[in-house]
């Protein structure tokens, strides 16, 4: 029983603990503003006012699993707004070469950052703190502390919607709805496919019924989803920026999970001296993660230039302290090594929801921002006392953690020799 | 094989669940009017008004959110007041937020006037009447209306107050002044600086007038964030600069009672002695200093009367009547000329203060 | 019995974890003036057993008496212990390596002078400890500029520094090569001769026969039987049998080796430590393996071999001066550790948990972590492979482990080295440098691993053993170098070696040359 509501969670018992949270937080809104949560308006809403955020949370979570941080991302899409939004306005060029050359800019930022970090060896903090001032004070510089407009096609990344097509009889959004038909079928012929190969293979440890229920929960989701986000008023959908989120999200589990490059970010994180001495170059490692957390806050600065139709002075201010705050609660930790991109996403939208449920329940910005602090503090608390307490959170609660518990109490004893290291998440680690 | 067939079912479920999904659609109700046409329309007596305010910075924020709240329950509207210290991203969503509780109006103090496009389209894609508030909004047709005190007349009101303030407190001329700005990305830091220079910039051409550290743009004297952090900073470098040798500071032009002190702050601690300086807002610290004889002047644009005018505009829409509008030609907000109602403000120095505040309760009783 | 009343008594202590008895009825009693071992291996409830006793955990979370100094005492945390006396000394030294040595006596217990803390009386105070432990270095050296084996008697000081009456020491030299070992067994003797009693827990068993007065042996969570060495016929073998409940027959299992052509060949190695230019950490070091042949670097600690081992493994320590490496012939230059990888060449740290494995992995991407090529096509990794091949070493290197997809951090200190060696097996090199394979690992699990080296010798490859206990190499290696100081004093095969001829090399008294 335990085993199988493990195998249907998939990921590590951290997320699950953030997924109930996340319902929790829903259903509770959802209850005291009497169903203004989870319309199709206010769904697009809390995608479209918090992508950019997440999009930084998924470069974030991999420069933190490496071991270090990035305080600039803010300051680094600042000046990728103020770039795009300039260089199309005083030089005329399209705006395609114009987000181009935003993400070109990213990209030589990135490689400043990864180089001071990698081959000069200045710590992420220092490196990134420094950019941070440089970059802020390049974009009030060229943009003169003024607001730059952006054109409609990259208001479009920010705040707008899939195309309409086809019959109007399915009442929703079509490009919505097929989006999420193939997502469930995605989901379906994955499951098939493990089960296949894991009887191929012939593991025991592994429940058919578990995956196919799985599955079935998630299409459900899935199909909540598609309807949620498709049946809003014409013209709208689940958002582009959302579908940017979802693209990158997609690219960079595979990336973190199923790459050498992935798996050596993570062994970077968990034990530099072994991952050096099993060949892992550390200086490429660190440069990849600086560089491609740069490219990724050009992305978040593009988006959000096109949600908020143009680039300011303040853009960015506060950014990576609510991208650094996502990765946490999404489950990962300081000391590197730990951490999901698919948690620090479900991290960010916790933070994402709390701040939609306040605001709609008319809780001002100071209180906001008190009970925000206090979840940051509290996510990581319950799992620090987790670990500590070597207790299986509120899945264990809820089933009787006997056989885990018991499971790990006994390595406790039997292994006097790893007593000492800080039993970390090597279990709740969970890679996802 | 059970369990496969199981499984099986289970999915198709989840099918049928996603089908019924569609037929509660709410894309078959009518989309509501949109456009801008809203006015004529009218709303509920009890509509649901929001009010995004920007930072909590200064005093007259905290009392215009009171004065909303009391207000718009008086006049038996629903009021949702938002302040959104943490930025743009903040008011976005705050915005967003007012729209899905089905406000009627909203009424914007934008934090950066150009960056809300988005959530103001949306707002009137339902139908809801946007008022810019204090702060214009540009870069969009989606807003109804601008009320505010007229801002370049306040700049003006400034740069008269100062020479006045010289020609009072430090004999004959020529004078040496420096020059404080708001914060580049308020629309109104603009107007205020340049009503100010139509009246300073004459003087400083027949130097009459001497800017010693040569800083006179408005990029080079702008104050990021309204913050007297910043402008204390900048005044601590420039005394030092160029006042450490006995050069008198004469005056200072200073946009707003913060940034007024931030300058004081700076001057009292550089030993110097205080300089003739302007301000606005009339924030109780200010008019304390004003009748102690440091600060010289300030403007007094009442938060009162500017509040009971937007509450007097969002009842004029919720009866489908025009509001009262007395400039149409001044605010081009790049998009459009946004139709304004503009107040007046009025200098306040130690001569009429007592006079001026006379109905202000807690501000009269500072100029006894 | 040695003489002397009883100073401590435990009784039917009963430690339960859930699911679990970790400790069961064990009875033991200590007399005073004493050095009492405790032998057990690893997992038998030693260190379970001296928490209890320091209050690590706290009386009521355990049954059973624990009768010091004739009353029955139930501490409550360790302070409560330390107030009684009993002061217990880790494995993992407690040192803050940035501190001076006085600094670290005194940590929490600091000298209270008028204003503040008393320098001057703490140094004076320091100063007469040292000379107590025989340690003769400068009250104010910091101490991460001291080895290990002076860190050890600074702790000692420490100690001492606390009024101790019963001193317990988890495995005191686990981490120091013989001088050091020799020194600190003396000061224990010393120690003893002042009336003072100690407990040791250690795995050298030859260390608990040349000092320990009784010696207290664990299996499994209970307590098996008390030697008294004088009376005599306690030898290691004897404890041995009481640790296994069986006689090994041998420590090493029967091999006979198929050994080749020689085919690893370094020549003229210089290299210059990290840190400190001029010196030289390696001195035209010249030596060569032959496939299927077992090759043991001796040499005490600090001479250089792990320096030696991983200059050669892609530069990974020190700065390269001169020298070459031949692999069948052909010169090689291996610039990073990738290079000696792609080139068939294996290093297994001696520090597991340092240097060798990510605690936080499970077994099967430990397993893959140095060959994710050969799992992967264009980058991406196929997790099936993975899997598949963590099996088959779980098979065949018996890791005891419910799953693969366990985290190795859970693992027994044997079964954490098995994992290391699936994952330097992984790559499939031809040559394996192993530093320090049985460190830390029990009796059982070392005789495993002398089977496994023994099995890759067979298939072909060359095996460097490099390890700080001569009779394993004796017993394990074909042909044994000896190293002093960066520089390679000896070879001797091993029909010739002996502890002796062995130990003169690594001293650097003589040098000689055969085979």
């Amino acid at each position: 029983m335990k085993a199988a509501f493990k195998q249907l969670l998939g990921g590590g018992i951290r997320q699950f603990g953030m997924v109930i949270a996340l319902l929790a937080l829903l259903g509770y809104f959802q209850w005291s503003t009497g169903g203004k949560v989870l319309t199709p308006t206010n769904a697009q809403n809390i995608i479209n006012g918090n992508s950019y955020i997440l999009i930084l949370a998924i470069g974030m979570v991999l420069v933190i699993i490496a071991g270090h941080i990035d305080l600039s991302v803010g300051s680094v899409a600042a000046v990728v707004g103020i770039s795009v939004a300039l260089s199309i306005k005083d030089w005329g060029i399209p705006w395609w070469l114009g987000v181009l050359l935003g993400l070109g800019v990213g990209m030589a930022i990135g490689v400043w950052q990864g180089t001071w970090v990698a081959y000069v060896g200045i710590p992420g903090f220092i490196a990134t703190l420094a950019g941070m001032l440089i970059f802020r004070g390049m974009n009030q510089e060229i943009g003169n502390n003024l607001s730059v407009p952006v054109p409609k096609e990259i208001q479009k990344l920010g705040a707008g919607y899939l195309p309409e097509w086809g019959p109007t009889s399915t009442n929703m959004n079509n490009s919505t709805l097929l989006l999420g038909i193939l997502a469930i079928v995605l989901v379906v012929w994955s499951a098939f496919r493990k089960v296949a190969k894991s009887r191929r293979l012939g593991l025991e440890d592994m429940l058919p019924a578990a995956v196919y229920m799985r599955a079935a929960v998630l299409s459900v989701v899935i199909a909540y989803l598609t309807w949620l986000f498709g049946s809003g008023k014409p013209g709208t959908s689940f958002p582009i920026s959302g579908c940017i989120l979802l693209v990158l999200m997609i690219i960079y589990t595979f990336v973190a999970n199923r790459t050498i490059i992935g798996r050596h970010v993570y062994a970077v994180g968990g034990n530099r001296s072994a991952a050096a001495l099993s060949g892992v170059n550390i200086k490429h490692v660190n440069f990849l993660v600086m560089a491609n957390m740069s490219v990724l806050a050009a992305v978040a600065g593009i988006v959000f230039v096109g949600r908020s139709t143009s680039s300011g002075p303040g853009d960015g201010t506060g950014w990576e302290l609510d991208a650094i705050a996502a990765v946490f609660i999404g489950g990962a930790a300081v000391s590197g090594g730990v951490g999901t991109v698919v948690g620090s996403v479900i991290g960010g939208l916790v933070m994402a929801v709390l701040n939609n449920g306040l605001a709609l329940n008319g809780v001002g910005s100071g209180k906001t921002q008190m009970i925000k602090g206090l979840v940051l503090l509290l996510a990581v608390a319950f799992d620090v006392y987790n670990k500590v307490q070597g207790r299986p959170s509120i899945f264990g609660l809820l089933f009787k953690g006997k056989s885990r518990r018991a499971a790990e109490l006994v390595s406790e004893a039997g292994q006097e020799e790893v007593a000492e290291v800080p039993v970390a998440a090597g279990e709740t680690a969970g890679r996802g | 094989m059970k369990k496969f067939a199981t499984a099986l079912i289970t999915l198709g479920a989840v099918g049928a669940l996603a089908l019924a999904g569609c037929s509660s659609s709410d894309r078959s109700e009518t989309p509501e009017s949109s456009g801008s046409g809203s006015a004529a329309a009218g709303f509920p007596a009890d509509a649901t008004i929001g009010v995004a305010l920007p930072q909590k910075t200064s005093e007259n924020w905290v009392l215009a959110e009171q004065l909303f709240n009391d207000g718009l329950k008086e006049a038996g509207f629903k009021p949702i007041v938002q302040f959104a210290n943490s930025g743009v991203p903040e008011q976005q969503n705050q915005i967003s937020a007012m729209v899905e509780q089905g406000a009627k109006v909203i009424v914007v103090g934008a934090i950066d006037g150009s960056q809300l496009g988005t959530q103001l389209e949306a707002a009137k894609g339902t139908g809801a009447t946007v008022i810019a508030y204090d702060r214009l909004v540009k870069n969009t047709e989606a807003v109804d209306q601008y009320i505010a005190f007229d801002n370049y007349q306040v700049g003006v009101l400034q740069g008269k107050a100062l020479l006045e303030g010289l020609a009072k407190r430090q004999g004959a001329g020529p004078w040496n002044i420096e020059l404080v700005a708001g914060s580049p990305d308020d629309a109104n830091a603009t107007p205020f600086f340049e009503g100010a220079m139509s009246v300073l910039q004459p003087k400083i051409d027949d130097k009459t007038l001497t800017v010693v550290s040569g800083q006179t743009t408005f990029d080079a004297v702008a104050t990021q964030g309204w913050k007297a952090e910043n402008v204390q900073k900048r005044f601590d470098t420039i005394l030092s600069a160029n006042y450490s040798a006995g050069t008198p500071l004469h005056g200072v032009l200073s946009p707003n009672d913060t940034l007024a002190r931030g300058v004081l702050t700076s001057v009292k601690q550089a030993g110097l002695p205080t300089p003739v300086i302007t301000g606005q807002d009339s924030e109780v610290e200010s008019v304390k200093s004003i009748m102690a004889g440091e600060q010289y002047s300030t403007i007094y644009k009442d938060t009162r009367e500017l509040v009971a005018a937007t509450i007097k505009a969002v009842q004029a829409y919720q009866k489908g009547e025009k509001p009262e509008i007395n400039d149409t030609k001044s605010y081009d907000n790049g998009v459009k000329i946004v139709p304004s109602y503009l107040l007046t403000p009025v200098v306040v120095t130690q001569e009429n203060a007592a006079e001026i505040y006379a109905n202000d309760p807690t501000l009269s009783a500072l100029t006894k | 019995m040695a003489s002397g009343p009883v100073i401590l008594e435990m009784k039917s202590i009963t430690k339960l974890f859930p699911g679990v008895r970790a400790l069961d009825e064990v009875s033991m009693t200590v007399r005073a003036g004493e050095i009492h071992a405790i032998c057990g291996e690893n997992g038998a409830g030693k260190s379970t057993l001296m928490k209890v006793l320091s209050g690590v955990y706290p009386h009521g979370t355990y049954t059973g008496d624990i009768v010091y100094q004739g009353k029955v005492v139930e501490f409550k945390d360790i302070n409560a212990s330390e107030a009684a006396g009993i002061v217990i000394i880790h494995q993992e030294l407690a040192l803050i390596p940035e501190l001076s040595i006085t600094e670290n006596i005194f940590l929490g217990n600091e000298v209270r002078g008028r204003f503040g803390i008393d320098w001057g009386e703490a140094r004076k105070r320091a100063t007469e400890l040292l000379a107590r432990v025989g340690l003769r270095e400068s009250p104010d050296e910091i101490v991460k500029n001291i080895g290990v084996g002076k860190q050890q008697l600074v702790e000692i000081a420490k100690a001492l520094s606390k009024d101790v009456r019963l001193l317990i020491l988890d495995e005191p030299t686990a981490a120091l090569n013989e001088g050091d070992s020799e020194h600190l067994l003396d000061l224990l003797r010393g120690l003893r001769a002042k009336g003072m009693t100690s407990i040791m827990i250690s795995h050298k068993l030859k260390e608990i026969e040349e000092i320990a007065d009784s010696i207290t042996i664990i299996r499994d969570g209970k307590s098996v039987e008390t030697l008294d060495v004088a009376l005599g016929g306690v030898d290691e073998d004897r404890i041995i049998r009481g640790m296994v409940g069986r006689s090994l027959e041998s420590r090493f299992p029967d091999h006979t080796p198929k050994i080749g052509e020689p085919f690893f060949h370094v020549k003229d190695w210089t290299v210059e430590h990290p840190l400190i230019p001029g010196r030289l950490v390696c001195k035209k070091s010249e030596f060569f393996v032959r496939r299927g042949e077992i090759v043991g670097f001796a040499g005490i600690m600090g001479a250089g071999r792990t320096e030696l081992a991983r200059s050669l493994f892609g530069r990974s320590y020190g700065r390269y001066l001169a020298g070459t490496i031949e692999i069948n012939g052909k010169e090689v230059h291996l610039g990073t550790v990738q290079h000696a990888i792609d080139k068939g060449i294996a290093y297994v740290p001696e520090d597991r948990k340092a240097l060798g494995l990510n605690l936080l992995d499970t077994i099967e991407d430990t397993v893959v972590a140095a060959g994710l090529h050969k799992i992967s096509k264009l980058s991406v990794i196929d997790p099936t492979a993975a899997h598949v091949a963590a099996e088959g070493y779980r098979k065949a290197l018996n890791i005891r482990t419910p799953s693969v997809t366990q985290g190795v951090a859970k693992l027994s200190g044997g079964n954490q080295q098995k994992v290391l060696l699936g994952k330097w097996m992984f790559p499939e090199p031809d040559l394996l440098i192993l530093d320090e394979p049985t460190r830390g690992i029990d009796v059982g699990a070392k005789y495993e691993i002398y089977g496994l080296i023994q099995r890759l010798a067979d298939e072909g490859k060359g095996v460097i053993v490099i390890s700080s206990e001569l009779p394993e190499l004796l017993g394990l290696a074909d042909r044994i170098y000896t190293i002093f100081e960066g520089s390679i004093t000896g070879v001797i095969d091993r029909g010739d070696a002996t502890q002796e001829t062995l130990m003169r090399l690594m001293t650097g008294t003589t040098s000689a040359t055969a085979g």
